[in-house]
């Protein structure tokens, strides 16, 4: 696994260092400090609106460093070249694969804790009371935008960045239109429909019930699944490729 | 009790990649090369001769069509290239990382410990002369600076092997010296280096043998010296004020090229001794005998004459 971690850890450190995660992070914090200056909410509302679109924008900033992470990062490796000094190494094509996700995933980690320490942060500066439930959204968001990252790494693994992009954003759709395409558990095609309404918990988290542990736990299995098939898919994928 | 003969450090046997199916364009057929332990192999050819495809087949990077790579007397998988340096042609790496952290991440990825890839890094920046440079981003590297540090990334593990694809591309002539004076380094510490280069004085100054391909296939091999010593003539080099030579040598050279009173040229290996003669009854001074050898270029772009007039041959007879 040092080889995993050696990539991932390059991955990590190259994301770093480009601005625009950053400037994305900035963003949201100008972001969420103007969500109160909104008009004004209703008696009691206030706070359920400002997790709401806290949450909301939290999910776009998280998707927008994803794609940005995850698009081009092995397309570019292979058109540049780099990669071969790396995978003419003791290094499997799995191995770099999967330290690419881990390190996309690490960096999106870091990236939607600041989110999540930002609206929580500004959410208890304007309205007095610690926003916990707020985290529960956050790692929700995390989970699916990890799932969407190991998308693009086994799409761009076999295609141009462009595609991995139109993929990314489509799936993303197909994902969360379960309900209006197939009505409800009913339907014979419901569980095995690719859905990520699982993740789906902003309105929970905003009028303050938020979900159980178990449907976290739920959430996490759901998460590694999709994950492990995604990321199987690209080492099958990235391991058939002539580079 | 039968001579061990030493395993080779590459042996590759009758390479083969196809693209494309049936229908496709074959880009190596049946390329076999073996390189002996600590030599300097030389891989040349022109452009699409397939060397670039034949190393990558060997490293893993091109699934092969058919064929047999060895490394170190094993089969050529990852676990066996933890013992191989690789600098790609015109290798590129991400500018935001600087050269301590490039080695780092290639010194971690080949198994090494932190530590040992600090302890070496210092040592192995000033072998490829960027000392002093560990700090500095790659993005402010120049173009020879970026080929150093390939080599550098090739070199982190100390690896038993070493494939070097162009490694003196982009380089001035004093980056070229160095990295000829370190290919033979190498060689005498006991690393085995293919080298893969349209540099043909490079080749010849440092490679003990080469395998030359043309359209994907072995067009020569051999020790250097077997492939360029012209059969059955020697080469005499002689010093004289007269401002031609005796007839009786004029009617047997050639190859004639004179400079500063010096006269080198070649004439049949029978008539070696009589030449000499005539020379030093007319008092000339014989400042060298050889066995008359032509330049890898002249080679190489005899070799590849002959095979597009074979082509050419094939194409009206068909």
């Amino acid at each position: 696994m040092n080889r995993v971690f050696a990539v991932a850890r390059a991955v990590v450190s190259d994301a770093i260092r480009r601005r625009l995660v950053w400037i994305v992070v900035l963003f949201s914090l100008v972001l969420a400090a103007s969500i109160p200056m909104l008009p004004s909410y209703g008696v009691g509302v206030a706070e359920a609106v400002y997790r709401e679109i806290a949450l909301a924008m939290t999910y776009v900033a998280a998707m927008v460093v994803t794609l940005v992470l995850s698009v081009a990062r092995i397309p570019g490796e292979v058109e540049r070249r780099t990669v071969y000094s790396v995978l003419a190494r003791d290094v499997r094509r799995w191995e770099y694969v999967l330290g690419t996700w881990l390190g996309i995933v690490l960096t999106l980690g870091a990236a939607t804790l600041a989110f999540g320490a930002i609206i929580f942060g500004v959410g208890w500066v304007m309205y007095g009371e610690p926003m916990w439930l707020l985290w529960q959204g956050v790692a929700a968001i995390w989970m699916e935008a990890g799932i969407i990252a190991a998308l693009c790494v086994a799409v761009s693994t076999v295609t141009l960045p462009v595609i991995v992009a139109i993929a990314a954003l489509a799936f993303l759709f197909i994902a969360h239109v379960r309900a209006d395409l197939l009505g409800g558990p009913q339907n014979p095609l419901w569980h095995v429909y690719p859905s990520l309404d699982a993740f789906n918990i902003i309105a929970p988290v905003a009028h303050g019930s938020g979900v159980s542990l178990m449907y976290l736990a739920t959430m996490t299995a759901v998460f590694a699944a999709w994950v492990a098939m995604l990321t199987l898919l690209g080492a099958l994928g990235f391991s058939r490729r002539d580079l | 009790m039968a001579d061990m003969k030493p395993v080779p450090a590459i042996r590759i046997e009758r390479a083969e990649k196809r693209y494309g199916g049936a229908a496709g364009f074959t880009a190596v057929s049946d390329v076999s090369l073996t390189v002996s332990p600590g030599s300097i192999h030389g891989l040349l050819g022109p452009n699409g001769a397939g060397k670039t495809t034949t190393l990558k087949m060997l490293l893993g990077l091109v699934r092969p069509s058919g064929g047999d790579f060895e490394i170190l007397g094993e089969p050529a998988g990852p676990a066996v290239r933890a013992r191989v340096g690789f600098l790609p042609e015109q290798p590129y790496f991400s500018p935001l990382l600087t050269a301590g952290e490039l080695l780092m991440l290639h010194g971690r990825l080949s198994g090494m410990s932190a530590s040992d890839v600090s302890a070496r890094t210092s040592t192995l920046l000033a072998r490829v002369g960027l000392e002093g440079r560990e700090d500095t981003r790659l993005a402010k590297y120049s173009r020879g600076m970026l080929q150093r540090i390939g080599i550098a990334q090739a070199l982190v593990a100390a690896p038993e092997v070493v494939v070097l694809d162009e490694p003196a591309s982009g380089l001035d002539p004093v980056g070229q010296r160095d990295v000829r004076d370190l290919m033979m380094g190498l060689a005498e510490d006991g690393t085995t280096v293919l080298l893969s280069s349209h540099q043909l004085s490079e080749v010849e100054a440092v490679c003990d043998e080469v395998t030359i391909l043309n359209h994907g296939k072995v067009a020569a091999e051999g020790a250097i010296d077997d492939l360029l010593n012209v059969a059955g003539r020697t080469s005499v080099r002689a010093r004289g004020t007269a401002t031609t030579l005796p007839a009786d040598v004029q009617s047997l050279m050639e190859d004639v090229a004179v400079s500063g009173g010096v006269w080198v040229f070649s004439v049949p290996d029978s008539a070696v001794r009589a030449v000499v003669d005539i020379l030093d009854d007319n008092g000339w001074a014989i400042e060298a005998i050889l066995p008359k050898r032509q330049s890898l270029e002249e080679y190489f772009g005899r070799m590849l004459d002959e095979s597009r007039t074979v082509a050419e041959e094939q194409a009206v007879s068909r």
